[in-house]
């Protein structure tokens, strides 16, 4: 059977289509910050030797990869460009490895940015890159999360996250009325936040005598997977569970559908249940009396403090000793605070800019 | 009278050995062995934990299932043909980001929103079938390829967000049942049902397989192989946009990072199910089993109440278990096919 083949030059004529088009979605060469030792010399000055880098101040704000969470934090800086004239280089990288964001970063560094504010894709394996980035003269803030210590990076703009899963914890207790069983619903195990939650849990657990953990389920990176283990665990313990807690953003989400949908088909049990971060499922399901409650962490100021402090570093301060961890801060939200939250939360980044040289920097 | 004993005995005995035969037959089936280790997995789970048989658990985990089966059958149609689709879970979260941006950003109806997000998952499946068949390039380079491109369309799209301004009437498939059974189950059952019959009765059927099992013979027989390779990653993009629509009717919005983790279920559900690695082979039944095998390991882990920095360990040690049914199955398979020695 005889097979007809495309003549070569339209395959070539094809590649070609193919590079154009690639080309021409590339960012245009204008937007990309020409690197200080790059700039055209002065006249009069010896062609041979390199001018002296100027020290300006350009930052970099760096997501692994393309989340709902990085898009809140954005806003943050959107309004520190406003609040400054600063233009900030804002990359979103194409997953969660830090591979990725190694190569990406470096990159952006060859370029001539000097300030990087990063969510670590690896709280460990990005320290490899912060050590080469500071030794080049750049200064690095994680957002969102730390990196493991010891590290180079100056500080750390993030949530308490065990503080955060002990008040969300408080909470569903509180709402459970003192007593009964919980499910606790962990989410990627090997994020070292996981275990700080979880420990957060278990202490507030162990203070009242009346509430056990009947249940742990993890390992949850989609929404689909959550749906389905929540799901499981809610059947393995109907007849008992009066309360269940996430302290991350896709088992919220599925708790929030999980729940709404055993409402839906006639489940009599009152279930509680608390979750994190602003999903519109997860506000939907307080809204709507499903779930009790969520933690609202601060991604606005992860993305504003975050650069003002990578602005005071680039004109001279320092750190104070021992001051790394910088508090973003986080509200618990509830039916009765669902339209305000958004202000009360804007208040606690005022509120940690107006101490900021105070508390976290020195000359 | 001893005449109509022996006649009898006879009559029982014959009865007796047309039964077993016929045990030995199913038993000799190669999806015999995970049919078996579902119903062992289901004794074992429903006498550890009562709240197991329970309709709340019985409901999502045949949901679940059914899911899964449409899942492998996007892999299934591939491997069978000879080739793999390692672009399948982002076909499936195109699918449904095509659908969430539809229903939620432009508020067009649901019939509208699925039959365009149905068509994004064909035109995805063409998109793979026409490289490989035009450039003769192997399909894991292919797929590989256009994994990447489907994913970065899924971000690009969405960045991140999920849809969630589903009309409620299209969560009826997802969330629904008949007379206890999820639509979910219903619905897989008539299209394993379909793809069984096709595969075992119909022309393009046994042309895929074919086609699978040996490549240049079947083309040597007359089989327009190039067409039927075409045929099998367009029909696994229809499977693949199918399974992401069905999740967006459960879940009640469209989540962007659907069919993220679906490579490993596509591919477990699929082989263990008896569909051949190297083509040829298809078993519909051996899907649906495999499907609840995977389905319900997952359930009775957090049924059991199992640690949870080791459920990979369990998951993996229960699965080696099951399939191992196989290699006992075959082994019993080919001592009865052995011949009796002759008598001296």
């Amino acid at each position: 059977m005889k097979q007809r083949r495309s003549p070569l030059s339209m395959r070539i004529a094809a590649l070609l289509a193919l590079a154009f088009i690639l080309t021409a979605c590339g960012s245009p060469a204008a937007t990309v910050p020409t690197p200080a030792s790059a700039q055209p010399e002065a006249s009069g000055s010896s062609p041979t030797v390199a001018a002296a880098p100027t020290r300006v101040f350009k930052p970099v704000w760096y997501a692994p990869a393309p989340h709902p969470y990085f898009e809140e934090v954005r806003k943050g800086v959107a309004a520190f460009e406003a609040d400054t004239g600063i233009k900030v280089e804002q990359q979103i990288g194409p997953d969660w490895t830090q591979g990725s964001q190694n190569q990406r970063m470096e990159a952006l560094a060859a370029q001539g940015f000097n300030a990087f504010a990063v969510y670590p894709a690896d709280a460990s394996g990005a320290n490899g890159l912060y050590e080469e980035l500071t030794a080049a003269g750049a200064h690095i803030i994680n957002f969102g999360t730390s990196t493991a210590q010891p590290t180079t990076a100056s500080f750390a703009v993030a949530t308490d996250v065990k503080a955060a899963a002990m008040r969300a914890t408080e909470e569903l207790i509180k709402a459970m009325g003192g007593k009964g069983n919980i499910i606790n619903v962990l989410e990627v195990l090997e994020d070292p936040n996981t275990a700080l939650r979880k420990q957060g849990i278990e202490e507030v657990v162990a203070r009242y005598p009346d509430v056990t953990i009947i249940q742990e389920v993890a390992g949850m990176t989609s929404v689909e997977t959550a749906v389905q283990k929540i799901s499981d665990a809610l059947s393995a313990n109907i007849d008992r569970v009066d309360g269940i807690i996430a302290t991350g953003y896709t088992p919220s989400v599925a708790i929030a559908q999980v729940l709404t949908e055993y409402r839906s088909r006639g489940g009599q049990r009152q279930i509680h249940a608390v979750g994190i971060d602003t999903d519109e499922a997860v506000m939907k399901a307080i809204a709507d009396g499903v779930m009790d409650g969520t933690i609202v962490q601060n991604p606005f100021g992860h993305g504003y403090l975050s650069l003002l402090l990578l602005k005071y570093l680039s004109e001279g301060y320092k750190p104070k000793a021992d001051a790394y961890f910088v508090n973003a801060g986080f509200i618990f939200v509830t039916k009765e605070n669902l339209d305000t939250y958004q202000q009360e939360i804007l208040k606690v980044t005022e509120q940690i800019k107006s101490e900021m040289l105070d508390k976290y920097l020195e000359r | 009278m001893t005449n109509s004993r022996a006649d009898s005995d006879m009559q029982r005995r014959g009865a007796l050995n047309g039964v077993s035969t016929r045990m030995l037959n199913i038993f000799r089936r190669s999806d015999a062995s995970v049919v078996l280790a579902v119903v062992i997995l289901f004794a074992l789970f429903s006498l550890s934990n009562p709240s197991f048989l329970t309709p709340f658990n019985l409901f999502n985990i045949s949901r679940t299932a059914a899911l899964f089966v449409f899942i492998a059958l996007g892999q299934a149609i591939v491997i069978v043909a000879g080739g793999m689709n390692l672009s399948l879970g982002a076909i499936g979260g195109l699918t449904v980001v095509v659908a969430g941006w539809c229903m939620d950003t432009m508020g067009w109806s649901p019939w509208i929103s699925v039959s365009l997000a149905l068509l994004t998952g064909v035109l995805c499946g063409m998109f793979n079938g026409s490289i490989i068949v035009k450039s003769g390039l192997n399909s894991f380079v292919v797929t590989l390829a256009s994994l990447f491109i489907f994913t970065g369309l899924i971000q690009g799209i969405s960045q991140g967000f999920p849809y969630s301004n589903i009309p409620r009437e299209f969560t009826v498939l997802g969330r629904g049942d008949f007379m206890g059974m999820p639509y979910l189950l219903l619905l897989a059952l008539i299209v394993l049902a379909i793809m069984g019959y096709v595969f075992k009765f119909r022309v393009v059927g046994r042309c895929l397989l074919a086609t699978g099992g040996n490549l240049e013979a079947a083309r040597l027989s007359g089989i327009r192989t190039d067409h039927m390779i075409f045929l099998s990653h367009t029909l696994s993009g229809l499977f693949a946009a199918t399974a992401g629509l069905l999740w967006v009717s459960r879940m009640g919005s469209a989540q962007p990072s659907t069919g993220s983790d679906w490579l490993i279920i596509s591919f477990a559900v699929a082989i263990i199910g008896g569909t051949a690695l190297n083509g040829g082979a298809f078993s519909a039944t051996g899907i649906l089993a495999s499907a609840l095998l995977l389905t319900l390991i997952r359930n009775g882990l957090i049924m059991l109440n199992v640690n949870v920095y080791f459920e990979q360990t369990f998951l993996g040690i229960i699965v080696l278990l099951a399939v191992s049914i196989e290699s006992i199955r075959l082994a019993l398979s080919n001592r009865a096919l052995r011949p009796s020695p002759p008598a001296s």
